[in-house]
């Protein structure tokens, strides 16, 4: 071969490389983007086999990273991009307003009439507050997500407590005792592990903190709201309980996210624990420091309000182009059925969008906690439900994780944070 | 070659434009559609509204002027450049130091060579976490040591300055061994023979070290410290990981920042915050290039 040979073999590789990057997309199957951890993925294939298999209808997955910005970031390009695929995915209950306002979603309504499903099926309040975006249903409830209270039975128990704790001071009292006592054995015991570390968990413990009867964010008339007595009194004990109370260990604004906080508690470290739901079945496997001796409860609240859960979970949604709408939507049907959805909560231990499933014999077999979930889903606060709520949200966690290291007093950082979130809100309002 | 005719008497090239073409075509075409076009259409993206839940228009550069107010914006500046003066200079001095060690001869010279490249090896975020470990406040090894010697436990992580340093001393860790692999190179490079000259002429060690290791290592100095300033100003996965941003936004890069921004769908914001980080670049890489060419006259 010489020289001019070579260089002419080396060009038309390269095109012919360009041209199998640009090949089409199948027309006939229905393809559906979701992610998570292995194990879950490798289920989900599974059920999409089986759509296949009773619906006749060919399901596609495409696997999604395990982390959620990631996730979000592959759709929205795919979506900017006005791309037929993928017709269906899965979205974090934070970004739902996002793809709804940017028009990406197709409202569900006409369909779920053909088929005949009732939005009643599902929790009414997550339906409400989670899945409507200018009044239109938008998206349905794969899988619900609440912040909990885990505590130790065995030491509410030997320190004489009968129940755990409802109103944070009784809290206080509580985990200040134990914990005194329980350090003289264990120097690296604490009383309280939630997620502190700069991030969105962040925002959700603030608002079950802020809970009672009102949500700690209201956007009034299009400007937010942050700057009260009661979002003041919240992060004030939310850093009170690092320092000076020394419920909760120091490195809560550094360090603790969700499997941090976990990993704490399933140590046999900590007396409570704020999680999802997910950890449930993680502290009663093989191995557990904590195994058998989990509680599960609503958080606390201050002596006026009421316990609050932060609305967290995946949201099921049908892409506003894609070519095969009709054919989508009976996968979704499918997906959701309770059938599948039973499947789910078996295998993996997720809480399903449909009350019916906590019924199940089964179900309750494996899940002794239930019937507090049931309870925890109807004490949801939502995050707002604005578009640009993630810059909103990056605000407050930069804000508050100050506050939490004691840079900076709650009242001094509301009057900023309220500043910065109303100068987004005007940016992002039409 | 066929392809380079020189003519002597002028000391000009004429080329054989087929061959050119065909040799540099598909490499300018890539070049071109991978990284020209994307730069403009940033650019452009950066002069408009380009937000998914909100309809598009032509902002000029509103969105720059925006950005400046943007107390976040202006928070994490201020720390990836710090990040970046307080680093890079830090490596470097290491890096020649570990560089000249790894250069001496002595009979552990392999083995040192193989260790000093481990912590380069390990992929960032990984090393991230290793580093979170050493750092926790409560079983954390560098509490444990400090409490050997009967001080209080610190929480490292824990304070805007604490965050700062413990990014960087991680930092370090992972990049003096890619500086000094790469000064290396350089130094191996050197002939044996002026060391041996200079000797014979009874020069001292240190003046051996200043008057030809130092010159003659300039040019390489120049691509380290090069490779360094726009990788530090790209940092994303150790901050990630050690301190996700915190405590209070002190120690957000801009690249998180905006990667923020694209992924809830400001396309044009997330642009702008690009287009400054690409300025930078393109300055700071300018200054050091241009550094670089002086020390070559000095040569």
């Amino acid at each position: 071969m010489n020289l001019f040979e070579k260089s002419f073999l080396y060009i038309t590789i390269t095109l012919l490389s360009l041209l199998t990057v640009c090949s089409k997309p199948d027309n006939k199957r229905i393809v559906l983007a979701v992610g998570g951890a292995p194990s879950e993925v490798e289920f989900w294939e599974k059920i999409a086999a089986q759509c296949t298999e009773q619906t006749g209808i060919e399901l596609q997955l495409i696997r999604q990273p395990t982390d959620t910005d990631q996730r979000r970031q592959n759709l929205v390009t795919a979506l900017r991009a006005k791309k037929a695929t993928p017709d269906i995915f899965l979205m974090d209950v934070a970004w739902i307003a996002q793809f709804a306002g940017s028009n990406w979603l197709e409202p569900l309504q006409p369909f779920m009439d053909k088929h005949t499903i009732s939005d009643t099926s599902f929790f009414e309040s997550v339906v409400k507050q989670a899945d409507h975006y200018d009044n239109k249903l938008i998206a349905l409830p794969v899988y619900v997500d609440g912040g909990l209270l885990y505590y130790r039975k065995d030491l509410l128990k030997k320190y004489g407590y009968e129940k755990p704790p409802e109103t944070w001071n009784e809290f206080i009292d509580c985990a200040k005792t134990i914990t005194e006592k329980e350090r003289q054995k264990n120097k690296n015991f604490v009383g309280y592990v939630w997620q502190g570390a700069q991030y969105e968990g962040l925002t959700c413990n603030f608002l079950e903190f802020a809970g009672s009867d009102k949500p700690g964010i209201v956007i009034d008339s299009s400007s937010p709201i942050i700057h009260t007595k009661r979002n003041i009194e919240a992060a004030t004990l939310m850093r009170d309980l690092i320092e000076p109370y020394n419920i909760s260990p120091q490195n809560t604004y550094t360090d603790m996210k969700e499997e941090e906080v976990r990993i704490a508690f399933q140590s046999g470290n900590a007396l409570f624990e704020r999680n999802w739901p997910y950890a449930w079945k993680l502290h009663q496997s093989e191995g557990s420091a904590v195994k058998g001796l989990t509680g599960v409860a609503l958080l606390p609240h201050f002596k006026d309000g009421r316990s609050a859960s932060t609305l967290g979970g995946w949201h099921i949604g049908l892409s506003r182009f894609s070519k095969q709408k009709d054919k989508a939507f009976t996968c979704i049907a499918y997906l959701l059925s309770s059938e599948v959805q039973k499947q789910f909560t078996i295998q993996l231990g997720w809480n399903p969008g449909r009350p019916d499933v906590y019924n199940d014999s089964t179900v309750l077999q494996i899940m002794q906690h239930a019937p507090i979930l049931k309870e925890v889903f109807n004490h949801t606060v939502v995050r707002p439900v604005v578009p640009y709520y993630s810059y909103m949200s990056a605000v407050i966690q930069r804000y508050l994780n100050a506050v939490l290291s004691g840079k900076i007093e709650a009242s001094a950082a509301f009057i900023d944070c309220e500043k910065e979130l109303q100068e987004i809100s005007r940016r992002y309002s039409k | 070659m066929t392809s380079l005719k020189r003519s002597q008497d002028s000391r000009q090239y004429s080329y054989d434009w087929p061959w050119v073409t065909l040799l540099l075509g598909p490499g300018l075409f890539l070049l071109c559609l991978l990284i020209l076009i994307p730069v403009i259409g940033t650019i452009i993206t950066s002069t408009n509204r380009d937000i998914t839940f909100m309809d598009g228009k032509w902002v000029g550069l509103s969105n720059y002027a925006e950005l400046f107010k943007d107390t976040a914006f202006r928070q994490s500046l201020r720390f990836t450049i710090s990040f970046i003066a307080v680093s890079v200079p830090l490596e470097l001095l290491f890096g020649l130091g570990l560089s000249l060690l790894m250069n001496y001869k002595s009979s552990f010279r392999g083995i040192i060579r193989s260790l000093v490249l481990i912590p380069w090896a390990i992929p960032a975020v990984i090393s991230g976490r290793i580093w979170e470990l050493i750092y926790n406040v409560n079983y954390g090894l560098a509490n444990y040591i400090i409490e050997q010697f009967g001080f209080e436990k610190i929480n490292w992580l824990g304070t805007s300055s604490g965050a700062f340093w413990a990014i960087i001393i991680a930092d370090l860790w992972k990049t003096i061994p890619f500086v000094a692999i790469i000064l290396l190179a350089g130094l191996s490079s050197i002939p044996e023979t002026l060391y041996q000259q200079a000797q014979i002429d009874g020069a001292s060690f240190f003046r051996r070290f200043y008057s030809i290791t130092l010159p003659l290592l300039r040019p390489v100095i120049v691509v380290a410290l090069l490779f360094r300033t726009i990788d530090a100003l790209r940092i994303f996965d150790l901050v990630f990981i050690l301190t996700s941003g915190g405590p209070g936004g002190s120690t957000t890069s801009l690249s998180q920042l905006g990667f923020k921004y694209f992924v809830g769908g400001d396309f044009g914001y997330g642009s702008t915050l690009s287009v400054i980080i690409f300025l930078c670049a393109l300055v700071l890489s300018l200054l050091v290039i241009k550094f670089g060419k002086f020390s070559q006259e000095a040569i």
